[in-house]
């Protein structure tokens, strides 16, 4: 029986999507106690239906009900999002002055990017954090593959716009 | 430059050509610089085991919500199926007719609800509906019975056989097999039989013996004998007088060469059973043996 109810099915499901759900939630509102809520909501709502859900419509089900929890509800705040030090080891060699503005640039794209409409900036975050092809932000928003790419698109200009200051 | 050759970029899906000049324009450099900030980007920290307590938390604690309330509702749906039983089976109860019956060797009195009397002699049965009492006083019989019915409406008893129906009076209604009589007592009881109605003054009887009508038998008697504990006959068939024997002392009567169609006028007692087999024996001609609960009666000197 290839059933959502078998548990070792329903975890496996959990394991590979939890977190890109909460991404998506966090993406888009700037709230991170929603966002676990919303994880914990998806999968109550999939395990209450699981003998109706078939193993393979269970993604777009679980960010259905995700998307569907906060809809015209939640007010976006303000995304935080860290900046990892990949090159730790390297920022001796790095000037203080090149640190510096570093540092400002990450300021910059924050602000461009708390400054994107929503579905602009989940599409982007997706892509770039989670490595999310086009067509799967597609499948999670539930629109056509050239939409995202025009979000991509626009959201890419904005961002660059907004950092050149025009 | 093709439509969203931004996203067409960042996919390797740009031509040659296209990347080429892409690279040129001024704005290049900041699409870059913001590609290598973004490929540092963290989301904030998820812990994948600590969502899936979350998240078995949040199924439980909707769990208790279930067991709290189903018992609560299985509860109102037992009792209101008791209550929907016990109403149902009062009503049924109430509709249902008021029986008395005697078995063998047995009396007993019945006070009607207009304070008429019956007794009912042995193994007989009525039955009569208390509730619709003051519109019908009707009885149902099996068996035989003596009525004393206070004065009012009409009072019949229906029988197999006939049904009797008077105003107030005194008779006696007996309805075995084969066996129909009626015997007025005081006043004027009407016997409604095969489509006759035959009117019996006080001191009169009606009898149907194996469907022959004997009429305009003539009693002195204020009451059945059978009140006094005493059965009586009157030219009845031997077979109906064993009968009344069997049924007044619950015992078995077989007979071996006796002339059942032999006719029998006398009485026995009901009480004393060695008496009661003198009674018949000596005017009958026959002889008879008691075992337990069995009678034989034989003709002759040996059974």
């Amino acid at each position: 029986m290839n059933n959502v109810c078998e548990e070792q099915i329903f975890s496996s499901v959990f394991k590979s999507n939890s977190k890109t759900i909460f991404n998506y939630i966090y993406y888009k509102y700037g709230n991170e106690e929603k966002a676990h809520d919303a994880v914990s909501e998806a999968f109550v709502k999939l395990w209450e239906n699981c003998a109706k859900v078939a193993p393979e419509k269970a993604k777009s089900y679980l960010y259905t009900v995700a998307n569907n929890l906060y809809l015209n509800v939640l007010k976006a705040e303000k995304v935080r999002l860290k900046y990892a030090d990949k090159h730790s080891n390297t920022i001796s060699h790095e000037s203080p002055e090149f640190v510096l503005e570093e540092k400002q640039f990450q300021k910059k794209l924050d602000d461009a990017l708390n400054a994107l409409p929503e579905n602009q900036r989940t599409t982007f975050l997706l892509n770039r954090i989670d490595g999310k092809k086009y067509a799967e932000i597609a499948d999670m928003e539930g629109v056509s593959v050239k939409a995202i790419e025009k979000r991509m698109h626009l959201a890419l200009k904005s961002l660059r716009e907004k950092i050149d200051g025009i | 430059m093709q439509e969203n050759y931004l996203a067409k970029w960042l996919n390797n899906e740009l031509s040659g050509e296209e990347l080429k000049t892409f690279k040129k324009s001024d704005e290049y450099a900041t699409y870059m610089r913001i590609l290598e900030a973004s490929s540092k980007m963290e989301a904030p920290e998820f812990n994948v085991d600590q969502a899936f307590e979350k998240f078995k938390n949040a199924t439980s604690t909707e769990t208790p919500k279930v067991i709290t309330l189903n018992p609560f509702k299985q509860f109102i749906r037992i009792a209101a199926l008791i209550l929907l039983m016990l109403s149902l089976s009062y009503i049924y109860l109430n509709t249902l007719d008021e029986t008395y019956k005697t078995s063998l060797a047995e009396r007993t009195e019945v006070s009607l609800p207009d304070n008429s009397e019956i007794v009912l002699n042995a193994d007989s049965k009525i039955s009569f509906s208390e509730k619709k009492w003051n519109q019908k006083r009707n009885v149902e019989l099996e068996g035989e019975a003596f009525f004393k019915v206070a004065k009012g409406k009409k009072f019949t008893v229906s029988t197999a056989d006939g049904v009797v129906s008077v105003l107030g009076t005194q008779f006696n209604v007996e309805n075995r097999e084969g066996f129909f009589e009626v015997t007025c007592y005081e006043g004027l009881v009407s016997v409604a039989y095969n489509n006759q109605d035959i009117k019996l003054p006080a001191g009169s009887s009606f009898m149907v013996i194996d469907g022959i009508v004997y009429e305009g038998n003539e009693t002195v008697m204020s009451q059945p004998s059978w009140m006094n504990n005493e059965s009586t006959f009157e030219n009845i068939p031997l077979s109906y007088v064993f009968d009344e024997l069997e049924r007044q002392f619950d015992i078995v009567v077989k007979t071996k060469n006796v002339a059942l169609d032999q006719r029998f006028t006398g009485s026995f007692s009901n009480t004393d059973l060695n008496l009661a087999l003198e009674s018949i024996r000596i005017p009958s001609q026959i002889n008879y043996k008691l075992e337990n609960d069995n009678v034989l009666f034989y003709a002759g000197n040996n059974p």
